[in-house]
């Protein structure tokens, strides 16, 4: 189980991820947007990491390069041995496809696909996914397969994302607002399975929230300011989503 | 201006590739309604002022030779306005480097060539003088194609005579508009030409003074043309007379109508098509930008605009689009009647062309365009008005799916996820994905329904000239003779087959019925001779009676076994009743045919050679057209061979352009209908594209899944596009024939395969050129935003 480990082993074990001088800037015209203003840092594998900070302080921005959805102006960025910011876009695409999960704020299904559809979407791509029907029981979702997504609560569609997300078995979660859209009793669940997750398929788990609660679940906080970092803390012991309180 | 309608524009900037391609629809229609109306009146308008400026006759009638005087006998017919005598003269002419037989036909004029009725208009040079021997006006078309100008000289072998003429003018007359030589089927301006020489002149060279073979009259306002022709048989019969016939029978008015009438069915068939696709484009497009635009509906009915302000901002995006669409259709149909009508003037030979498109042609064209965008924002506009404030700015219930037949099907077929999410949105819209469905097959119909004519007129010219002609030579002569001639004929080295047949000119009678018509016979052991069905068997003549075509039957209402009555023009002009015993489904004319004995029996002359089938060895062939040449009794030879190069190239000319123009136009039709539909997927689609982007598919697999629903729906277009040709093709094919020519509905293997071809490669390029966007999608963009 993961309260084996220390989280600040967890945090200086070999690192999933490395950045030096990760930069983003927007050109809008006129003005430039300066959204990552120089970021380094380090992630551990199998760490569970929750980014804090107020709208527009580059949080997701540093997500979505992270998660190789977007690139930086300037900086690098490695996974395990990979530059990712060297890679084009068709291996940043198999990046994602071998590695990453996916958990948004407004649940991103394909509503005209099932709940067991939506996660075979990604099981059809991976190299070892799970069997889609075991992973939406994961969920606790194994009774609302047959359903599509206009069919299910809110914290069930999230729940099906999570599904969808973890059926690959990734090295690593990125949640973006996850319960965001949900109810506290509805979030902590979402939660819960995402914990179970990092658990048990040691994925690395990168969670952005505005909601400071969460942030007692994971082994490290950033708290976001301005494009960057403003500050690192670092949990002694984690709390179980359960705990938290909304 | 108001906020409202800077609205407007902006939205309209915003989806400009689509309104473009509706506009490349609507303007599809525009075009081709201005350019076959425009053309249709401007030649119509042409021809009748024509007509009515060179005095074209009513009622003709031909005959053997009858005095001068007979004229003043004939105008005492009761309806007969003015008539005129002339002579009419088929000549051979020898022009130095021409091996093949080039033919005239030559008119009598009055001094300076001026006449009555049928009157000459000069372009060049000046008229003949009355009895000047060897003067003649020759026509435009023969002058251009054989380098003719006046003051030039031509040989011409005139009823056995050799005659130098010399060209002292060029002209045109409203009785050869379409020129053709007899037993042809096109014009050949250079192998066929009209001359104009003063009528004693004419006279003295045929040896026919005082005396006429033609007449030519006009008739009082409200008289009976039938009373006439009847009255004139009678006076003509002891004169030869070959039977008088009004202008719906005179072979260049004839095929001057048989035009008009196919201009008018292209007017009234190919811009609806264009008009119901632009409908369903508005329709399908502008229900997108409402269900996008609920929220905003719902702001400015909260701020106290009016459903019918709202309505009308949604129906000016209809009518923009539409007007965009007027202003191209009114450039390209003006543009393409232009180019038609030059096509029109290279067979069809005006003095003058009237090529105007009189505004109101493009004011019915505007409304048309207009009505069925406004037709076409109606499903819109009823929604607008249909929502509520509070409704508008709720976000819209999410899309309800469902597992389809389809689905239970694919299931078993180990569809994937991809595989689902296609056909569930297309049973999610599926009005929309039938308009796409239909679109795409309209356009497929209409290409295949007009490239299906090149079949047919191939079909026509094998039936009538591979599998019912086998002779290299028809030598036509002066006037129907005995066996002798075939042996003159057959002695001329390189002649390999001599067949006689002959055509006598009849009337036939069924109660009031009438028809007239040239009874066709060969020999009964005829090689070169024969008569194919449309089915492509060959129908031997009947060994007593007649056998009529299918057109001539019908227009005659007799069926085999009956019998017809058969007044005989020619020969001793028997009168006598006849069984039909068979008939025969032609593409050709309306035609009867008998065997040599039967028509031996008609005529009953004892000539049973009018013209003679040759088949020749092609080596001696320039030796035995000089030879043709040479013999008086030689009116004109026709070579299979160059008469098929004439159609063919005729076929090149003509269709080629206009199959460029349906080309053009199926193909707007195809990126109007895919582009939209691509773009509203794919804007429906974009947060599931990016989803899956994310999720880790490739572009180009997340690209299959707009294109897979669009090869998909393009699929299914296909059979209905294949089926819909086939019906259009049908009655096109039928509404086009005429007392000319049946045009057969013969569409070839390769003529669906070309139709789907253009079809599917304009669906492609179109879908990958939006499918591009697939490539440029905005993975954390799509994704920050709700819905």
């Amino acid at each position: 189980m993961a309260e084996t480990t220390t989280n600040r082993d967890r945090s200086t074990a070999q690192p999933a991820f490395r950045a030096t001088g990760l930069r983003k800037t927007y050109d809008m015209g006129e003005t430039q947007v300066h959204a990552l203003r120089g970021v380094d840092l380090e992630i551990g594998a199998g760490e569970v990491l929750v980014l804090l900070g107020p709208s527009g302080s580059g949080k997701s921005t540093l997500l979505n390069i992270v998660g190789a959805l977007d690139r930086p102006t300037a900086g690098q960025l490695w996974y395990e041995d990979t530059e990712l910011t060297a890679l084009n876009d068709h291996a940043l695409t198999r990046f994602r496809r071998a590695h990453v999960g996916f958990i948004f704020q407004f649940y991103n299904l394909i509503p005209s696909l099932t709940a067991e559809e939506n996660v075979r979407l990604v099981t059809d791509i991976a190299t070892d996914p799970m069997p889609a029907a075991e992973a939406l029981e994961l969920v606790g979702l194994g009774d609302r397969r047959a359903h599509f997504p206009a069919q299910l609560s809110g914290g069930e569609q999230q729940r099906v994302a999570v599904a969808r997300a973890i059926a690959k078995r990734p090295h690593v979660l990125f949640c973006d607002e996850p319960t965001g859209a949900l109810d506290s009793k509805t979030g902590i669940k979402v939660l819960e399975t995402l914990a179970n997750a990092n658990a048990e398929l040691g994925a690395t788990l990168i969670i952005i929230t505005h909601n400071a609660g969460i942030a007692g679940m994971a082994d490290r906080v950033f708290n976001f300011l301005d494009g960057r970092i403003a500050s690192i803390e670092v949990n002694e012991t984690r709390i179980a989503p359960s705990e938290i309180s909304w | 201006m108001k906020a409202l309608d800077l609205k407007l524009l902006r939205d309209l900037w915003r989806i400009r590739g689509q309104a473009l391609a509706i506009a490349l629809v609507v303007g599809a229609a525009t075009a081709t309604f201005v350019m076959s109306l425009g053309v249709y009146r401007s030649l119509m308008e042409t021809r009748d002022i024509y007509y009515e400026r060179n005095h074209f006759a009513d009622v003709f009638s031909g005959m053997t030779r009858a005095p001068r005087s007979i004229v003043g006998r004939i105008e005492t017919i009761e309806g007969v306005r003015h008539a005129e005598g002339r002579i009419i003269q088929y000549a051979t002419l020898d022009i130095p480097g021409r091996v093949e037989s080039i033919r005239t036909v030559i008119n009598s004029v009055g001094e300076g060539g001026e006449t009555d009725l049928n009157r000459l208009t000069l372009v060049a040079g000046r008229g003949p003088r009355s009895s000047a021997a060897g003067e003649i006006v020759i026509d435009e078309a023969f002058a251009d194609a054989n380098g003719f100008a006046p003051g030039d000289e031509i040989d011409a072998l005139i009823y056995g005579t050799r005659e130098r003429l010399t060209v002292v003018g060029i002209g045109l007359a409203p009785d050869y508009i379409y020129a053709i030589a007899p037993g042809e089927l096109i014009p050949d301006e250079s192998r066929f030409g009209i001359f104009w020489m003063g009528e004693r002149a004419l006279e003295a060279a045929t040896n026919r003074t005082e005396a006429i073979n033609f007449i030519s009259m006009t008739l009082e306002r409200g008289a009976s043309e039938a009373e006439v022709i009847r009255r004139l048989d009678v006076i003509l019969a002891p004169f030869g007379g070959t039977g008088a016939y009004g202008r719906d029978d005179h072979p260049s008015n004839a095929f001057v109508d048989n035009e008009l009438m196919q201009l008018d069915v292209m007017t009234t068939t190919i811009p609806p098509v264009f008009l119901i696709v632009s409908t369903f484009l508005v329709y399908i497009v502008l229900g997108r930008l409402i269900s996008t635009e609920r929220e905003q509906i719902g702001l400015l009915k909260a701020f106290g605009y009016t459903d019918g302000a709202i309505a009308w901002h949604y129906l000016k995006f209809a009518l923009a689009i539409s007007a965009l669409g007027i202003l191209i259709g009114w450039a390209a149909g003006a543009w393409m009647g232009r180019g038609m009508t030059a096509l029109y003037t290279e067979y069809y030979r005006f003095p003058f062309l009237y090529y105007r498109i009189s505004p109101s042609i493009f004011a019915i064209a505007a409304l048309l365009a207009a009505g069925s965008a406004v037709l076409g924002a109606m499903g819109g506009v009823r929604t607008v008005i249909g929502l509520t404030p509070a409704i508008a700015m709720a976000p819209p219930q999410p899309p309800i799916y469902k597992t389809g037949f389809l689905e239970r099907v694919g299931q078993k077929a180990g569809f994937t996820s991809i595989g689902h999410m296609i056909v569930r949105h297309i049973g999610r819209w599926p009005v929309r994905s039938g308009i796409t469905v239909f679109g795409v097959a309209l356009s497929l119909g209409l290409l295949f329904s007009t490239m299906q004519f090149l079949d047919g007129t191939n079909e026509m010219l094998e039936a009538n000239f591979f599998r019912a002609q086998n002779q290299d030579l028809t030598v036509a002569l002066i006037e129907a003779g005995n066996e002798e001639v075939l042996h003159n004929l057959a002695s001329i080295p390189g002649v390999l087959r001599v067949e006689a047949t002959r055509a006598a000119s009849a009337r036939l009678r069924n109660g009031h019925r009438s028809e007239r018509v040239a009874i066709e016979s060969a020999s009964s052991n005829t090689r070169l001779w024969s008569r194919i069905d449309a089915s492509g068997r060959e129908i031997p003549l009947p060994p007593a009676g007649l056998m009529l075509s299918g057109q001539l039957a019908a227009k005659l209402d007799i069926r085999a076994g009956d019998r017809v009555e058969v007044d005989m023009l020619e020969g001793r002009r028997i009168r006598t009743q006849i069984p039909v015993v068979t008939t025969i489904s032609e593409y050709i004319g309306s035609r009867a045919y008998a065997d040599s004995v039967t028509l031996e029996r008609l005529t009953r002359d004892n000539s049973p050679v009018g013209s003679a089938l040759l088949r020749i060895d092609p080596a001696a062939r320039e030796d035995i057209l000089d030879e043709l040449r040479e013999m008086p009794i030689v009116l004109g030879v026709t070579e299979r061979r160059a008469t098929l190069d004439k159609f063919r190239e005729m076929i090149d000319d003509n269709m080629i352009t206009m199959i460029g123009f349906y080309i053009a136009f199926a193909s707007a039709i195809v990126i109007g209908v895919v582009y939209n539909s691509a773009r509203i997927i794919f804007s429906e689609r974009a947060r599931e594209l990016a989803t899956l982007r994310v999720l880790g598919y490739h572009k180009q697999e997340v690209g299959l899944i707009l294109l897979g629903q669009i090869a998909l729906l393009v699929a299914l277009a296909v059979p209905v596009g294949c089926l819909t040709g086939y019906a259009l093709g049908q009655s096109l094919a039928a509404a086009f024939s005429s007392d000319l020519f049946r045009l057969p509905f013969a569409p070839t293997r390769g003529t669906y395969g070309f139709s789907i071809v253009v079809v599917l490669v304009a669906a492609a390029l179109t879908a990958l050129i939006v499918a591009r966007r697939v490539a440029r999608l905005d993975m954390v963009r799509v994704l920050k935003a709700r819905d």
